[in-house]
């Protein structure tokens, strides 16, 4: 069994390995390819592998590779582990074949080569940081995954933008690591091992290394008030990048995050409220940012926003009711978690892999510039209207069947036995309904702006179909997300996760009945009635004008503008009128200004005041710097004085 | 045989003296006299090593004494000497961040530094009190050198500094550390002295560093001179 677990394994890494090599050595379309089609293999191999060790419940630790004193090369999985290989290797295969023809668009050769030899070292590195056994390996392949994701980020860097999103991704990604950096030292010395395990630790003990790893993976993972690199970074990277990125490196974050969780044997209830909390908060945020974004991909990069959110909110939920001895409940969060962001990945992977085909027949990301796509791109719409079910969480596809998990979970807060803690479930779980409602209503207008109504440019008025392999890229995802739906009872349990969960395959077959007899039914009717049908075609009353342009059409801001309304304290934009008279009186009106602003709040309290405190101390610092050697020799005497002071001190 | 005692007696003799000819470097601003003062230091480091080797009998030690004599009291001088004769600057009289007084008495602070330190490093070492000594003022040494390069304008004087720290260090490793390996790194450091001395010699030695710049920049020796 073990040596099976291992030959698929070690086929897996080779396949990736060759994979990244090939098209570096061989710069040419088909070393291209069969790059792709290594990660394709690898993502089939990968599937055996993981399907495996989550049917048998048992974990495989393959041989240690010491390649430092005191530092083993470790590699090893257990069912956590197995299901987020399981979640990569079920990302891959689409994005793979989408690659396939999508980065022969890159502008020059060697930048395909390099998207292709990234892509497949990407995904290698996130494979790897799941499967390490221990820190050193863990942070290890963490940077190659970040450096392999800015570098993909960074492809086009004649760009200002990708500049500024390579940028920021660099520096939130470092901070990311240093807060790991800290938490894993912090936990290396309780424990005294560089184990993933725990072992036996005290609880009160563990709240730095708990703090400094949660900010360190939330970072990653795009918790607000960290979450602002996501929105610069995704629309820069290439689609099959931003899936991946968004479909399963932010999850690796999540994977990293639970194993800490995981291997406490009693966290604190207190922890379970922090995460929680943020939880809610980044739900909330990312989709009420979202309703606002115009920017198609920054778009579905503040959704992810709030789908981590979601991830977070059942992690939260499990720390509640574990520290509050409530064990099935806790699995059943933590369940919800696990398939959300399963779900999530399959969905995001599908809805980002749908905007590239957009983007790259229309030429923008504007979505006001859309519209009528169902015409000219009609599988693409189908593709993008099964990501946007699946999003939106209508059953039976998948991103139903996780949320209603978390449901299930928040509906018996009344078994825990604090009244306050009731209290908080129920306002978390309130938030937890308006982001899923307000998701709803982002999906409805990105998928009615986009493929409904009558194209608003000509870009999307001659819009084409994309290549075959786009298509079946696109395609994968999104069967795998109506299965995942339908059999999600059934996946759950060959995961040997038994919880009462409801058998949507029945509701499934059911909605699908409806809506087969509900077709025929009024296709019948069309056609014994001669035309006097619901078939009735005629114009639709245009206010009085000869035609109706597309400009008269409902635009994506229109649409969102009554939520915008509402919400306008957390946008907090402000409508400044800045009049001028004639008069000292103010009774004849001159001209004047009218703004609205916008306050960015996470930017202009959260980021700038540090950035500005940073900057001003270098100035100050860089005053050193004057170019003289009488000081630079200065420098080195108050240095070696201060070195003798200080060993005369310690000594 | 010369009766070790006696020797030791002479040697911390010249231990005064070694610390005189370092606060004449400090202070002094005439360049043939700072040069001389370098020598003779030189020599008194020479001096030492020869009377170490009588005491102890080693002969990396002689060999050491040998080595500075031949290079520290007559190549490196006569070297400088050549320059200073051709540039026609007989004093140094501008000082940066530090004028001679106040150098002269934050030497001294120095000393007691180096004392201070060695004596809580070298405590548990049990030393013999030349050597610990040794080590004090070889440390000073080095320090005053660096005095010397930050607080003198001249390249030149600089240069001399530097000279005089390296002497500080070649004091300490006689007296602290193991010799052959300290050995080989004089020699690689007093040809770099000497590569350098002659590639400041072809570009002006009479200048202060921002003159010197310059002239560099003018001769584009290297290029792009704002690198500088």
């Amino acid at each position: 069994m073990n040596s099976l677990l291992e030959a698929l394994m070690y086929g897996a890494f080779a396949a990736l390995f060759s994979g990244t090599v090939l098209p570096l050595l061989y710069r040419s379309k088909n070393a291209r390819k069969a790059s792709f089609g290594l990660s394709f293999i690898s993502s089939v191999l990968l599937l055996g592998f993981a399907g495996t060790i989550l049917y048998t419940g048992k974990g495989v630790l393959f041989p240690a590779i010491s390649f430092l004193p005191g530092l083993d090369f470790t590699l090893g999985a257990d069912r956590l582990s197995a299901g987020f290989v399981l979640l990569i290797a079920a990302v891959v295969p689409g994005v793979s074949i989408y690659s396939l023809e999508y980065t022969e668009h890159a502008k020059s050769e060697a930048g395909k080569d390099l998207q292709a030899a990234l892509t497949n070292l990407f995904i290698l590195a996130m494979l790897l940081v799941v499967l390490a056994g221990n820190m050193v390996v863990f942070l290890i392949f963490w940077e190659i995954m970040s450096l392999s994701s800015l570098l993909l980020v960074l492809h086009d860097y004649s760009s200002e933008e990708n500049k500024k999103a390579g940028f920021f991704y660099f520096v939130m990604t470092n901070l990311s690591t240093a807060f790991l950096f800290l938490g894993f030292i912090s936990l290396f010395r309780l424990t005294g091992s560089a184990e993933l395990g725990l072992g036996s630790v005290e609880p009160g003990a563990l709240t730095l290394p708990f703090l400094c790893l949660f900010t360190g993976f939330g970072i990653k993972a795009g918790l607000v008030p960290f979450h602002k690199w996501l929105p610069y970074a995704h629309p820069a990277a290439p689609s099959g990048v931003s899936a991946l990125m968004s479909g399963v490196m932010l999850k690796v974050a999540v994977y990293g995050f639970l194993r800490f969780l995981l291997a406490v044997p009693s966290p604190e209830l207190w922890w379970g409220v922090l995460v929680l909390t943020v939880g809610s908060l980044s739900a909330l945020f990312g989709v009420i940012y979202a309703l606002k974004e115009s920017d198609i991909k920054r778009l579905l990069a503040y959704s992810s926003i709030e789908n981590i959110g979601i991830i977070f909110i059942g992690i939260g939920l499990y720390v509640i009711f574990k520290a509050e001895g409530l064990p099935a409940l806790a699995l059943m969060s933590l369940t919800g978690a696990c398939f959300h962001a399963f779900n999530h990945a399959l969905f995001k992977s599908l809805l980002f892999l749908c905007a590239g085909s957009v983007v790259h027949a229309t030429g923008t990301r504007n979505i006001e510039a859309f519209g009528g796509l169902v015409k000219s791109m009609p599988v693409t719409s189908a593709l993008f209207l099964i990501g946007s079910v699946s999003i939106a969480a209508l059953p039976p596809a998948n991103g139903f069947a996780g949320e209603l998990l978390l449901y299930q979970a928040f509906f018996q807060a009344s078994a825990l036995n604090d009244p306050l803690l009731t209290v908080l479930l129920v306002i978390a779980l309130s938030g937890f309904a308006l982001a899923g409602a307000l998701a709803a209503a982002l999906f409805v207008k990105l998928f009615g702006i986009t493929c409904l109504a009558l194209p608003r440019s000509e870009e999307s008025r001659l819009a084409k179909e994309v290549p075959k392999l786009m298509l079946v890229g696109a395609a994968v995802p999104a069967a795998f997300c109506i299965l995942a739906g339908l059999f999600s009872k059934q996946l759950l349990s060959l995961a040997g996760l038994d919880v009462e969960y409801p058998d949507l395959l029945l509701l499934g077959l059911l909605l699908g009945l409806i809506y087969a007899a509900l077709f025929l039914a009024v296709r019948a009717k069309d056609k014994n009635g001669k035309g006097e049908g619901p078939a009735r075609i005629s114009e639709t009353w245009g206010c009085g004008a000869p035609t109706l342009a597309p400009s008269m059409e409902y635009s994506s801001a229109g649409f969102s503008e009554p939520l915008v309304m509402i919400l306008k304290s957390i946008y907090r934009t402000r409508i400044v009128h800045t009049p001028k008279y004639l008069d000292g009186q103010e009774s004849l009106f001159k001209n004047g200004d009218v703004e609205i602003r916008l306050l960015r709040f996470f930017e202009e309290y959260l980021y700038i005041p540090p950035a500005r405190a940073i900057e001003s101390i270098s100035k100050r610092v860089a005053r050193l710097q004057n170019g003289k050697l009488d000081s630079y020799v200065l420098y080195a005497f108050l240095a070696v004085i201060a070195l003798i002071l200080a060993t005369g001190v310690l000594v | 045989m010369i009766d070790p005692l006696y020797l030791e007696g002479v040697i911390k003799i010249l231990f005064v003296f070694v610390l005189i000819s370092a606060a004449l470097i400090i202070s002094t601003r005439s360049l043939a006299s700072v040069l001389n003062t370098y020598t003779a230091q030189s020599f008194l480091l020479a001096a030492v090593s020869f009377l170490l080797y009588l005491i102890e009998g080693k002969n990396e030690l002689l060999l050491l004494a040998g080595l500075t004599l031949a290079s520290k009291v007559l190549l490196i001088p006569h070297f400088i000497n050549r320059i200073e004769e051709k540039i026609k600057i007989r004093r140094d009289l501008d000082f940066t961040y530090l004028e001679p007084t106040t150098s002269l008495l934050l030497s001294i602070g120095l000393i007691l530094l180096s004392y201070t330190f060695l004596s809580r490093v070298f405590g548990d070492l049990a030393l013999s009190k030349l050597f610990f000594f040794g080590a004090v003022i070889g440390l000073s040494l080095t320090l005053m050198g660096m005095l010397v390069m930050f607080s003198r304008k001249k390249v030149i004087t600089k240069a001399l500094g530097y000279l005089s720290m390296e002497n500080g260090v070649l004091m300490l490793g006689i007296f602290v550390t193991e010799l052959p390996f300290i050995l080989e790194v004089l020699i690689v450091i007093d040809l770099i002295i000497l590569v350098l001395l002659t590639s400041i010699l072809a570009v002006g030695l009479d200048s202060s560093i921002e003159e010197y710049r310059a002239k560099i920049r003018k001769l584009q020796i290297w290029n792009g001179g704002e690198a500088l």
